[in-house]
């Protein structure tokens, strides 16, 4: 960056919305062409996107051919259950997927070119790639989830369609605070890398329903690693619209100071890099 | 070729994985986890399912294979796919091409000293607690030794497959995406997410002349001496499906390097 655009950001200290919305646009759109020159690698990654649903679909599949219900819950609430952990998950897909990079970044000290740029580092660095190929699985996901929906017959009313995309947001925020806080730890460990890898594969518990878990797990699979909040309990808010649990309207709070501690998580170890001068 | 050459590289490869003590500590502890999860989730499918035993396999038995799956997943687990595509893009590979050794056997050698020590911390501690937990459900005897020999024979499996799809890669210049697919596919059809006894009666013929499951059920189905494999006649053919398909991928694997490694480019390498 050269000096004049240097100091024609200093010049200007209101960083609004507006200000981080323009950057974000102008990034999205240099990620999309730089995508758009390997087109064989988008096709086969949007494939193996496609696959990786198939194969999550049929191992479902399978459990359900041989035990009828889990935990009280029949085939079709568990297909809702599912369709909306698909749908949660996608943000932090499309969004949230250069956290994958971090480690290398960090450990090669490419990283540092993140901090010399005056805009927040944590942005800056997420809005760099953008998957595209998350949208598949968004699709997939409302498939299944209209699918259940009409198979269970809850009535479809406005305030139920608001409430579907009021949770699903919050949803959301769960799986992006894991994700953000997994990649964070290689700021202070070396090595890290199969935590993120961990954490990814316990999304795929998302799809069941928290009431499996007992005592101290129960605990710690809702408040530590939250995984029940990415679909269970915010789906009870139309599954079980008669009877919500205190933890569903809770969830939306929450989600936010989840988000809001991974991400000041994620700036701590920003700081502890600066100080290691690598 | 010279034995301790081989082993030199077995030594680095040991000594370069207990370089990241605290990675590898943080990594077990997300093990249990993670085996906790997969501990509540079927003891909920078995409990709301009414029967004890389901196509041949108790609570216990599942618990047992689904345990040890995820432990000799990350003994097994290479990535061979994610270091050949970097060592591709920072021209690094030119210098691994140029060593007096096959670059397929080199890659092999070099891994196998963090198989060492993932074997020892994370598969050896997780039979142990489940021995102490299960209360010796696992049979013990002839079979551990057959076992120790189905996994030797997974490991090959693996490693070709893992060279097959790498150098898939050389052509597509798409690593995410294939070994995406490969990890998918491998995770399903070998048993590794659900056991293959629960399959569908169909499909499970099929998968069984797969090499995928020569990967984590013989192994399994071996040590806890399902399917009369305690018997020489339940075990042969298992043996022999592993050994096919290590012949087999092991040809297929080296003729295939053999004629891409020729159209490599690095750029500025």
């Amino acid at each position: 960056m050269n000096e004049n655009a240097i100091e024609k950001n200093i010049r200007k200290p209101k960083r609004g919305f507006g200000f981080y919305s323009r950057i974000y646009r102008k990034i999205l759109v240099q990620d999309l062409k730089s995508k758009m020159s390997y087109r064989a690698d988008f096709v086969i990654s949007t494939f193996g996107m496609i696959m990786t649903n198939v194969a999550g679909f049929i191992t479902f599949l399978i459990l359900f051919h041989n035990f009828p219900t889990i935990n009280g819950w029949d085939y079709h609430h568990m297909l809702f259950l599912y369709g909306f952990s698909l749908i949660a998950l996608t943000p932090v897909q499309c969004f949230f997927d250069n956290n994958w990079n971090l480690r290398f970044m960090v450990q090669s000290g490419d990283f540092i070119k993140y901090c010399f740029r005056p805009i927040n580092v944590f942005f800056y660095f997420i809005s760099e790639v953008f998957d595209v190929k998350g949208l598949g699985q968004l699709a997939f996901g409302i498939g299944t989830l209209v699918y259940a929906w009409s198979h269970i017959g809850i009535p479809v009313t406005a305030l139920a369609i608001l409430k579907l995309v009021v949770f699903l947001l919050t949803a959301s925020l769960f799986m992006i605070a894991i994700m953000n806080a997994a990649a964070a730890t290689c700021f202070w460990i070396q090595g890290s890398g199969y935590v993120m890898v961990i954490m990814f594969r316990f999304k795929d518990f998302a799809k069941y329903p928290a009431s499996i878990f007992s005592g101290i797990f129960r605990i710690l699979f809702t408040f530590v690693i939250p995984i029940a909040f990415v679909a269970y309990y915010p789906s009870l808010s139309i599954l079980e619209a008669g009877d919500v649990p205190m933890l569903t309207w809770c969830a939306p709070a929450l989600g936010v100071l989840f988000f809001y501690l991974s991400y000041k998580f994620w700036m701590l170890g920003v700081r502890k890099y600066d100080f290691t001068g690598s | 070729m010279n034995p301790k050459k081989l082993l030199a590289l077995t030594r680095a490869g040991i000594m370069e994985s207990l370089h990241y003590r605290l990675g590898t500590a943080v990594t077990l502890f997300a093990n249990l986890i993670y085996l906790v999860l997969v501990y509540f989730l079927w003891k909920a499918i078995y409990a709301s399912s009414g029967v004890d035993v389901v196509n041949g396999m108790t609570f216990n038995d599942t618990m047992i294979y689904l345990i040890l799956a995820t432990a000799l997943f990350n003994f097994l687990e290479m990535f061979v796919v994610w270091d050949m595509s970097r060592a591709i893009q920072s021209g690094k590979i030119i210098l691994d091409l140029l060593k007096p050794m096959s670059f397929k056997r080199y890659t092999f050698w070099s891994y196998s000293g963090s198989h060492v020590v993932l074997f020892t911390l994370t598969f050896i501690p997780t039979f142990i607690v489940v021995m102490i937990v299960t209360h010796g459900a696992i049979p013990m005897g002839l079979n551990l030794l057959y076992f120790a020999i189905a996994t030797v024979l997974a490991l090959l499996v693996n490693f070709n497959m893992e060279m097959l799809v790498a150098t898939v890669c050389l052509y597509t210049e798409s690593t995410w995406g294939i070994n995406i697919v490969k990890e998918t596919i491998v995770l399903l059809l070998s048993g590794a997410s659900i056991p293959l006894a629960f399959f569908p009666e169909a499909f499970r013929k099929v998968v069984e002349f797969l090499p995928f499951r020569a990967v984590y059920d013989i192994p399994l189905t071996i040590l806890l001496e399902k399917n009369n494999s305690d018997t020489l006649s339940g075990l042969l053919p298992l043996f022999g499906l592993q050994l096919a398909w290590v012949l087999i991928l092991t040809c297929a694997s080296t003729m295939f390097w053999n004629h891409s490694v020729k159209k490599i480019t690095v750029n500025g390498g």
